[in-house]
């Protein structure tokens, strides 16, 4: 920034503010008017920005893009969880969804729940709708049979008071016409269908129902990938026709209670020691929010951090940048000085231009933000509907107006240093530039090449000014690392030890509908015993029993009962329970009893109060994260549902295998392990891979971008000292591989801490996330999740690093072709 | 004067820079051993005439032969090949690395042109350093030595590549009286041992050391005076004669300005 080039030469006033003279010399206190003398300090003011603007245009241009895009990404995010968060709620509003519901296999003497609920004052509606399960062997959408899908796919009549089906214009479906039915729009995604298509359902009779599909609905309670039930809606007389012929009853019976927020976790304890109908799960409204938020919620999280991280790096450019001005104006701003003027005008100066600079990016970056929220939020959208809030909007631009603010303070606390300057210093040496005692090597003690040696001292002498690209470096490989860390941990085989697995090939469910299921279990258990193709298999029961909270309140807990040293999965803490005294519990359930592994647990058995030994941990992140394990008697009413690891031996395959055993173990849903996993998991690692790729490619695009940006500031720092160099004789690619060697050492140090980062920070990240999404807020820290890193070695500390790299070094080669320009004539005295 | 000891010739050297003619034309040979000044007001081009007889300006047309070689056919590379073994520059700052010690500054310029083993070129190093009497200093960075002590830093650096030539551009400009003679006394030493130097100088007492004085005016080379070498004694005498020459010179330019006025013809001068 050239201060003193300006058209119109500067004096200052007598109250010592600068301003340009007017024709002829005028001396201090001409008394021309206040707002003339204001005015002309104005333009000033803009000449000398658009001045400096128009000598630096490269980089200026840079440090704008990178603050704009801080600015988008910090904009698009709010706006995101504000739709995620109004959206999700807004949906429950509208579809007025049930308080606590509980999905229950087969039929129900509704007068029982009637007379119950009359006992109750706090219920303020309940109601039960008929879900008619039909058989993914029995299910066609478009022609392709759902025989593989894990979700539980029902018949239902729309609800026409309460826990009402929206269709994709927010209104409520009340009625299905005869012949057409509406799947819920998770089908529109992940399974391509469009209105039109047809839904075929099938039964072992030869009968044959086909329903054109009118519309799609959002479904309050079942809409996200990770909750495996799915309704669809079709005409009463539609729905009697097939059950007439095929399909599983169960009902969803809904309870609605006048404060849930305090009431709802008593309920759900009464509800299950009144012995009500509980073949199934019983949720409240918090699961299904929580459900609905996992997904968006998690690419929402990694937006933010990355918008942070950017800002960071936005600050510390925009210092680089102050930094450099102010050495090239150094002299200058002795001068100023020096004739008298005030300290506040030339911070004034500095401010304008960094203000201005802050404010187009904000600008600009808003308006970015607000383009791109329809894009992260394309799947809220669809899922949740939209609502139009005054937050969308609102939140948006406090947070783009924060950034701002954040740039301008930050700018004011770089102007400090301007209260330093001595006047007379800055005019005899014209530099700010102390000398730095790094490292002291010596080139006369080297046998490097004379560049390298130069770039490398060069580095660790004047380390503080490589700050900055050292922290985009590791920022960058934090950015780059995490994410994709995420995405192979995610869609690991391996994962399923977090899903509360062990590693099985098949995994057999089936629902306790009524007395015969414990019969039915039995066989298919004796069956696959018997059968050659299976190594072994793991027979698990589900329960539900009684245990007591950390906070001495009565709890329910769901407990798989079995043999856990047959095919036993990783735990966090301890190992598996082996008899009838001892219990496993799931991260999450562990803090919920406020026990700790080799404390106890007071647990309800048939009746009986028992104090079982807590003898591990482990992850599970399936059941709403709260599960357990241990090998208690399963011949009671508590029974839940039924599930059987199943590992095949070597040479069969497990997808016929699956085929095989659906047909032969029906009603029991048998899917391959993987399958399982990718269906349960798959929305969300679908979108964090996805994040990953966006997050590596943004990632790249930074290095670049700040590589080329320093590079040009750096060389423009340096003109002199590269004028020298070039007068006595060193020539332009010598000295390009100098820059080159300094960047990349840069590069080097940068990629290692920011890989110790992600690998230790980064994962520590990726569990707090978890522990939220599991937990709510109130879990962060507390060590709910401790999920290990998948890493990919190839990718992680090869393939990134090396694309790295060759970004890197192309910035660095494209930003010193500038190097010719540092002028050996500067160096004339003339 | 016999082009078989000349180690420069320069014919029809003209410089412009954004349509201001600099240099107009100039023919200059530089023999063997020869210690030059070149002096003139502000403006008149010595600078630039230094640095595009060393390359390290371009010309606008003309031919400058430097130890047998055409600069104009040479590349950039070739030309900075050419600058750091047969040519060595002092300049008025000095102009040293300042991440560098001073030994550091003095063998780099050797170190980049590798024309011997690295022991031998710190050797040599060391030498210039202890002929200067600034050997002590060898560790020291720039902060940490005189203006003078850095001058001769400045001097060994031109002088590890053992060049044909030595370029100077006020070389003395940025020191005391005292210094400046010290540097002088030096460079006289040097040429006395057949290091051939050209200096540009403001200061009559400097040029009175070399043994020959240009005058350029307005980017043309107007006066060349001979004086023979400096024995170390009589340097008031010589400064005196050298005085009354320049005293000439700058008359003819009045001169010929006023008739130039008379005329309406307006000159253009103006350069590095």
């Amino acid at each position: 920034m050239r201060l003193l080039s300006h058209p119109a030469p500067v004096e200052p006033a007598d109250d010592g503010s600068l301003v340009p003279a007017t024709s002829g010399p005028v001396s201090a206190g001409s008394g021309a008017p206040r707002r003339l003398r204001r005015a002309g300090g104005f333009a000033m003011y803009r000449r000398m920005v658009v001045h400096d603007f128009a000598r630096n245009r490269a980089v200026t241009s840079v440090l704008v893009l990178l603050m704009m895009l801080s600015v988008v990404l910090a904009t698009a995010s709010a706006g995101t969880l504000v739709r995620l968060i109004g959206a999700s709620g807004s949906l429950m509003d509208r579809a007025d969804a049930p308080h606590v519901a509980q999905l229950h296999a087969g039929g129900f003497d509704e007068q029982v729940v009637d007379r119950w609920v009359a006992g109750r004052p706090e219920v303020a509606h309940h109601q039960a709708m008929l879900l008619l399960g039909i058989d993914g062997a029995n299910l066609f959408f478009d022609g392709e049979p759902q025989t593989t899908s894990i979700q539980q796919n029902s018949l239902v009549v729309p609800n026409v008071e309460r826990d009402l089906l929206l269709d994709l214009d927010d209104q409520p479906v009340l009625e299905v016409a005869p012949g057409t039915i509406w799947p819920p729009v998770f089908h529109q995604v992940e399974s391509g269908l469009d209105v039109g298509d047809t839904v075929t359902i099938t039964a072992s009779n030869g009968f044959v129902k086909d329903l054109t599909i009118a519309g799609f609905v959002r479904d309050s309670i079942m809409n996200p990938g990770i909750t495996s039930s799915k309704r669809l809606a079709v005409s009463p007389v539609d729905l009697e026709e097939v059950r007439a012929h095929t399909g599983a009853v169960e009902h969803l019976i809904s309870f609605w209670l006048d404060d849930p927020a305090t009431q709802t976790a008593g309920f759900k304890k009464d509800y299950l020691d009144a012995g009500m109908p509980q073949a199934g799960q019983l949720v409240d409204s918090a699961s299904f929010q929580m459900l609905t938020m996992i997904g968006d919620g998690m690419g929402a999280a990694v937006v933010i951090l990355v918008s942070m991280l950017l800002l960071v790096v936005g600050l510390l450019c925009l210092r680089f940048s102050f930094l450099t001005a102010a050495e090239q104006d150094y002299r200058e701003l002795g001068v100023l000085k020096a004739i008298g003027v005030a300290p506040r005008d030339v911070r004034r100066i500095y401010l304008t231009k960094y203000a201005l600079l802050a404010a187009v990016a904000t600008v600009l970056g808003l308006a970015g933000g607000l383009a791109l929220t329809p894009v992260l939020t394309r799947n809220i959208t669809r899922y949740m509907g939209s609502t139009s809030s005054l937050w969308n909007g609102v939140i948006p631009v406090v947070t783009a107006l924060l950034v701002f603010v954040v740039l301008v303070l930050f700018t004011l606390v770089l102007l400090r240093r301007f209260r330093k300057i001595s006047a007379v210093a800055a005019l005899r040496s014209g530099s700010t530039s102390q000398q730095r005692r790094g490292a002291r090597l010596r080139l006369s003690r080297s046998k490097m090449p004379v560049q390298l040696r130069l770039g490398t001292m060069d580095v660790l002498g004047r380390w503080p000014v490589y700050l900055l690209l050292f922290f985009v470096f590791a920022i960058a490989t934090f950015i780059m690392i995490v994410p994709i860390n995420t995405a192979t941990t995610a869609t690991a085989p391996g994962f399923i030890h977090y899903m509360g697995t062990a590693p099985v090939d098949l995994r057999i469910d089936l629902l306790h509908a009524d007395g015969t299921s414990p019969a039915q279990f039995d066989r298919i258990v004796e069956e696959l015993e018997a059968d050659p193709a299976v190594v072994s298999i793991a027979p698990m029961v589900t329960t539900r029993n009684d245990t007591i909270d950390r906070d001495g309140n009565a709890a329910s807990l769901y407990v798989e009962n079995g043999d856990h040293t047959a095919l036993p999965l990783t735990y966090a803490d301890g190992r598996a329970p082996t008899d009838g005294t001892e219990i496993a519990l799931s991260l999450l359930a562990l803090h919920q009893s406020g026990a700790e592994v080799g404390g106890t647990l007071p647990v309800t058995v048939a009746g009986e109060e028992r104090a079982l030994t807590i003898v591990g941990s482990y992850q599970d992140i399936t059941n709403g994260g709260t599960t357990s394990k241990a090998s208690l008697p399963t011949d009671s009413d508590e029974v839940m549902w039924y599930m059987a690891g199943v590992v095949l031996a070597p040479g069969v395959d497990p997808a016929e295998a699956a085929q095989e055993y659906g047909d032969q173990f029906a009603p029991a849903k048998v899917a391959v392990i993987e399958q399982w996993r990718t269906q349960t998991l798959g929305p969300i690692a679908d979108q964090i891979t996805t994040t990953a790729i966006v997050a590596a490619v943004t990632a790249a695009a930074l290095a670049m971008l700040m590589t080329a940006l320093f590079t040009r500031m750096l060389l423009a720092r340096d003109a002199g000292q590269i004028a020298i160099q070039r007068a006595i004789g060193a020539d332009d690619q010598g000295l390009r591989r100098q820059y080159l060697t300094r960047i990349l050492l840069v590069l080097v140090l940068g990629v290692a801490v920011g890989t110790l980062a992600a690998n230790t920070i980064g994962q520590t990240l990726f569990n707090h996330m978890f522990e939220v999404m599991f937990g709510g807020f109130e879990m962060l820290g507390q060590g709910t999740s401790r999920i290990d890193f998948a890493v990919n070695p190839w990718l992680a500390y090869l393939a990134l690093p090396a694309a790295l790299l060759a970004a890197v070094t192309a910035a660095t080669v494209a930003g010193s072709r500038s190097i010719t320009a540092a002028d050996i004539a500067s160096l004339t005295t003339e | 004067m016999t082009t078989a000891t000349a180690v420069l010739n320069a014919h029809g050297l003209t410089k412009a820079f954004n349509g201001t003619t600099v240099l107009h034309g100039l023919d200059l040979q530089v023999r063997d051993g020869e210690f030059i000044s070149v002096m003139g007001p502000s403006g008149s081009g010595k600078s630039t005439l230094l640095y595009t007889i060393s390359g390290m300006d371009t010309l606008t047309s003309g031919s400058v032969r430097f130890a047998g070689q055409e600069l104009a056919t040479l590349s950039q590379k070739e030309l900075a090949r050419l600058r750091l073994t047969t040519m060595g520059f002092i300049f008025q700052h000095v102009h040293l690395l300042k991440n560098l010690s001073l030994l550091d500054n003095v063998v780099l310029p050797a170190y980049l042109a590798g024309l011997a083993p690295r022991e031998e070129l710190n050797e040599r190093a060391m030498a210039l350093m202890e002929r200067t009497g600034v050997a002590d200093l060898a560790d020291r960075d720039v902060t940490q030595a005189s203006g003078g002590q850095l001058q001769r830093i400045g001097i060994c650096r031109a002088l590890i590549n053992q060049p044909t030539i030595l370029l100077g551009d006020e070389p003395t400009g940025a020191l005391d009286s005292t210094a400046a003679a010290e540097i002088m006394d030096l460079l006289g030493q040097l040429n006395a041992e057949g290091t051939t130097i050209m200096l540009v100088t403001h200061d009559p007492k400097v040029a009175a050391h070399t043994t020959r004085v240009l005058y350029m005016l307005d980017g043309h080379i107007v006066g060349d005076r001979g004086q023979g070498p400096f024995t170390g004694v009589g340097i008031e005498q010589r400064h005196g004669d050298l005085s009354a020459w320049l005293l000439e010179q700058e008359r003819g330019r009045e001169r010929s300005t006023a008739v130039e006025r008379a005329a309406g013809v307006t000159t253009q001068g103006g350069g590095r």
